[in-house]
């Protein structure tokens, strides 16, 4: 079953005054079955970021419809649409986004405190995933007092404490080292086989080299995707290598 | 590089940053107009030739210099401010290839750019202004005004030397701020992470033990002679408590309701206490002198104004006829009815137009009062102030039948009986010895006494004594060699017939006869003191008017300064949450959510320094009033009334505050500002 839908999704920017229109997104469609683990390329200004944004909700596409668990994006009242983000999505960024006067644990229990849960319940719900994260000694530190890649641990529990029908995760790795590179990615294919749904949206090869479905976008269009099938991560980063290639030198599309 | 290139950059900057640069640009104004307004009234001749006005043309000099150093300290503080935004763009400057010496030419053009906008702009509004401020200084002096425009280029010239020296500081301070950073610090130093405050305890439990201590002294003042010296005390306690409160103190609150876990998990408290900690700990020195400042403002205005309504009141009291004089009878022997039989012909030849007289004698002394003695002999008073054994104070005695005439009653006296009348003073036995051991019996006594000195002393602890006959009297205020104990004084007071004029005129006629008196003496050793109302009302209404004119006066400089400080805040927060709330936003909070948890927030650190003003101000309160009674003044309702009248303005005026910087706040936080 398929737990997002997206058709025929366009976006154009205009300026204020009407003169200049940029088109963002041409014609976007692709579907994300429930449990997948889906990895979105394109080079800077491809599109990517502004994809990710209308599918958090936080733009609304100029045309085209999304529909996310059956529930059609744009059907969200507006007053709902921060609940509805808060229950059903959960958001990894490349600049973690923690905020730096609420100490770890708090920053992962924001979500549930907006959500009205009880301290007792955010406490059952946070061992496990702590634990799984390796995390569980920094709750009591803050955020200026831990690494990157603690950081971004400390992001992904915040994503799935809420149990999201879907984790955008956008360039997470981005600002990392590469041992924390491997190790997060180690942890998002660990998450993902636990049963969470993941969208990832990234340049690195090696990033999405970890997904089960690679999807590349160019000048506002999805352009080609590659599955894993049985590949193992080192083929599927040559496969994605030599389509990016392909992508760069302007191969006609297939 | 071609000239005008810095300059250009320079103004470009302060254009680009207009959010920032126009309060600074304003504060530099206001201040500079300010400055000449008052430097300006100091040097008008209007003052000299008005009676009273000398009062109030010594006190405007030390106005102009109260302006200068606030300029001063307010404009460092606006300066460090805007330092802080712009180092990021400095340093960016600095990677693109400028040096230290082009950085240092647009620091130093941008300074010059601030300045002379300031002083143009300011020297334009307070010569503008100072028209104005002198009608309205006028008219509270109750003098007359005309309308004309004048430049007093002194003034101006004055202002000139005073800002261009403070604008040379803040250019030094701004050249060895670019100096001493490098680049990547430049770059960077608008976002370092910040620790958590830590709660410090001991600060805050010393915050409310001082400020409860403060409290306790300043309510526990019943005495206005001391009120001054202890009410100095508990205003620098006040002070300290009020920094200590808004610095630790809150921080430590939030830490208390961060712990409590059932509280603090809530959405609504969730956010804001985590987030009102950061705000305490960058805001509370700017709170905790706001507060300062407005409760300094709230005192000041309303004891001015309060004195200078109820002058009429005080002057009548102090002054309860037209006319008043006081001889005073150098000898025991000179101090009989013939004396003044001859003194009371002479004024009445003189100034024929009496009405309502009063005469009465009366003697005189600074005392001791014991236990069960009046010491009146000065020479053994350091051993009694030394033992601190007694209460020092004023005595009168006057005659039995000057009481039963003034007062319209019919008492008698046995010889060595006498009345006692007391005011701040506890007296519970029949007797009384009086000096070295004339001893009295004291008859009864009395609720009620005429006024012998206007109530110049009702501040000070007094007794009245009516002693039986002038012979007692006499007996009483003599030693073995029969010189007086106490000064022997006649009192003749009485009202004119006709307006001011005739009174003034009277009351020269007056002074010229008794000059002649005293000269026609032998001895010249009569003294007078000789009071006319009409002449000390304008020095009551300059002293009071002047007062309350120099409160509004600093009363403005405050209140911008405080307007400032909180501009500023909320600007500086909005650019803090402005990253924040993206953040909040993502992790699924609704806008409204955020202006719901931010105005809750804004509106708690906000009002925290009016509330605090209005609790100082209402534990102030006993002991400004025992201090006004030092001046004579006496009408507590009048002071409740404007005291609350001017905490209700300054309220709305802050409310008008909050409202204009609120929007400021929420147009960078919801980054109308940024997409531009």
């Amino acid at each position: 079953m398929s737990i997002l839908q997206v058709t025929g999704l366009k976006k154009i920017y205009t300026t204020r005054f009407g003169g200049n229109s940029v088109e963002a997104l041409r014609n976007v469609n692709f579907t994300v079955e429930n449990g997948e683990y889906v990895a979105i390329m394109g080079e800077s200004g491809s599109g990517k970021t502004t994809l990710l944004n209308i599918l958090a909700a936080l733009d609304k596409p100029t045309a085209g419809s999304i529909i996310l668990d059956g529930q059609d994006l744009s059907q969200v009242k507006e007053s709902q649409i921060a609940a509805f983000r808060r229950d059903n999505l959960g958001f990894v960024f490349q600049e973690f986004n923690l905020l730096d006067t609420f100490s770890i644990e708090d920053n992962i229990y924001l979500p549930l405190v907006l959500a009205g849960k009880g301290y007792k319940e955010m406490q059952e719900r946070l061992k496990p995933i702590a634990v799984q994260l390796g995390i569980a000694e920094l709750l009591k530190k803050y955020p200026y007092e831990i690494s990157g890649g603690q950081k971004q641990r400390v992001a992904i529990a915040r994503a799935i404490i809420t149990n999201p029908k879907l984790i955008l995760a956008d360039e997470p790795t981005g600002a990392l080292d590469s041992k924390s590179t491997d190790e997060l990615l180690r942890l998002f294919s660990t998450i993902n086989t636990s049963g969470h749904t993941i969208l990832m949206v990234t340049h690195s090869v090696k990033a999405a080299s970890h997904a089960g479905r690679v999807l590349f976008i160019k000048d506002g269009e999805v352009f080609h995707q590659i599955y894993r099938g049985d590949s193992t991560n080192e083929q599927l980063y040559q496969k994605i290598s030599d389509t990016l290639t392909i992508l760069a030198t302007g191969g006609e599309r297939k | 590089m071609k000239f005008g290139f810095f300059p250009k950059l320079a103004w470009e900057g302060i254009r680009k940053n207009k959010r920032l640069y126009l309060p600074y640009l304003t504060t530099g104004a206001v201040m500079v107009m300010m400055y000449y307004i008052m430097s300006f009234l100091s040097e008008t001749d209007l003052l000299t030739h008005m009676r009273g006005g000398n009062v109030l043309k010594n006190m405007l000099p030390l106005g102009c210099w109260i302006v200068a150093v606030f300029s001063l300290i307010f404009l460092f503080y606006s300066n460090s401010f805007l330092l802080r935004q712009r180092n990021r763009e400095f340093g960016l400057y600095n990677i693109l290839g400028m040096d230290k010496r082009n950085l240092a030419h647009i620091v130093f053009w941008e300074t010059l750019i601030s300045g002379a906008c300031a002083l143009i702009c300011g020297l334009g509004l307070g010569i503008a202004f100072s028209m104005l401020a002198e009608a309205g200084m006028l008219n509270i002096l109750n003098a007359e005004i005309d309308y004309t425009l004048r430049v007093d280029f002194q003034s101006a010239g004055k202002a000139v030397l005073i800002f261009a020296f403070i604008y040379t500081l803040l250019l030094l301070k701004a050249l060895i701020n670019v100096w001493r950073r490098n680049p990547v610090a430049l770059l960077n130093s608008s976002k370092v992470g910040e620790k958590p405050p830590k709660a410090n305890w001991v600060f805050a439990v010393l915050g409310v033990v001082i400020l409860a201590g403060a409290y306790y002294i300043a309510v526990s003042i019943d005495e206005p002679l001391t009120a001054a010296v202890w009410f100095f005390l508990a205003v620098l306690m006040v002070i300290i408590a009020t920094f200590l409160l808004f610095i630790s103190g809150s921080v430590a609150l939030c830490r208390l309701l961060q712990k409590n876990k059932r509280y603090y998990y809530k959405p609504n408290h969730f956010v804001s206490v985590s987030s009102m900690v950061y705000r305490m700990k960058r805001n509370g020195a700017g709170l905790a002198s706001i507060c300062i400042l407005l409760t300094m403002v709230l005192v000041m205005l309303s004891s001015t104004l309060s004195l200078y309504v109820g002058a009429e009141d005080t002057l009548n009291q102090r002054y309860p006829y037209d006319i008043s004089l006081r001889l005073k009878i150098p000898s025991v022997e000179l101090w009989n009815d013939e004396t003044i039989a001859g003194m009371r012909t002479s004024i009445q030849e003189k100034v024929p137009n009496r009405k309502n007289v009063q005469e009465f004698s009366f003697a005189e002394s600074p005392c001791m009062f014991m236990e069960k003695k009046i010491e009146i002999d000065q020479r053994a008073f350091e051993e009694y102030s030394l033992s601190n054994s007694g209460t020092a104070g004023y005595l009168h005695v006057i005659s039995l039948e000057d009481y039963n005439r003034i007062m319209g009653v019919s008492e008698t006296l046995d010889p060595y009986e006498c009345f006692l009348y007391i005011e701040r003073l506890k007296f519970s036995d029949d007797s009384i010895t009086l000096g070295k051991n004339k001893e009295l019996k004291i008859k009864a006594v009395l609720n009620s006494m005429f006024d012998i000195t206007g109530s110049g002393l009702a501040a000070i602890p007094h007794a009245v004594l009516v002693a039986s006959d002038k012979d007692t009297l006499l007996a009483l205020l003599t030693d073995e060699l029969n010189r007086p104990l106490m000064s022997l004084y006649w009192c003749y007071r009485f009202d004119i017939e006709g307006d001011q004029s005739a009174q003034l005129n009277a009351c020269d006629k007056l002074r010229s006869e008794m000059e002649d008196i005293a000269l026609r003496q032998p001895d010249g050793s009569y003294s007078y003191t000789l009071e006319c109302r009409e002449y000390n009302s304008a020095e009551f209404y300059g002293l009071y008017g002047g007062l309350f004119f120099i409160g509004i006066l600093l009363s403005i400089v405050f209140l911008f300064a405080a307007v400032l400080i909180i501009y500023y805040k909320q600007i500086s927060e909005g650019y803090e949450d402005q990253k924040r709330f993206e953040i909040m936003q993502k992790v699924g909070m609704t806008k409204r959510d955020i202006r719901k948890s931010t105005n809750s927030q804004i509106l708690t650190v906000f009002f925290a320094p009016i509330v605090f003003a209005g609790l100082h101000l209402g534990f102030a309160f006993p002991a400004i009033w025992e201090m006004l009674q030092l001046f004579g003044f006496t009408n507590l309702l009048l002071m409740v009334i404007v005291t609350a009248s001017f905490f209700l303005i300054f309220g709305i005026c802050y409310m008008f505050i909050y409202k204009m910087t609120a929007n400021a706040y929420y147009n960078i936080v919801s980054g109308v500002h940024a997409k531009e």
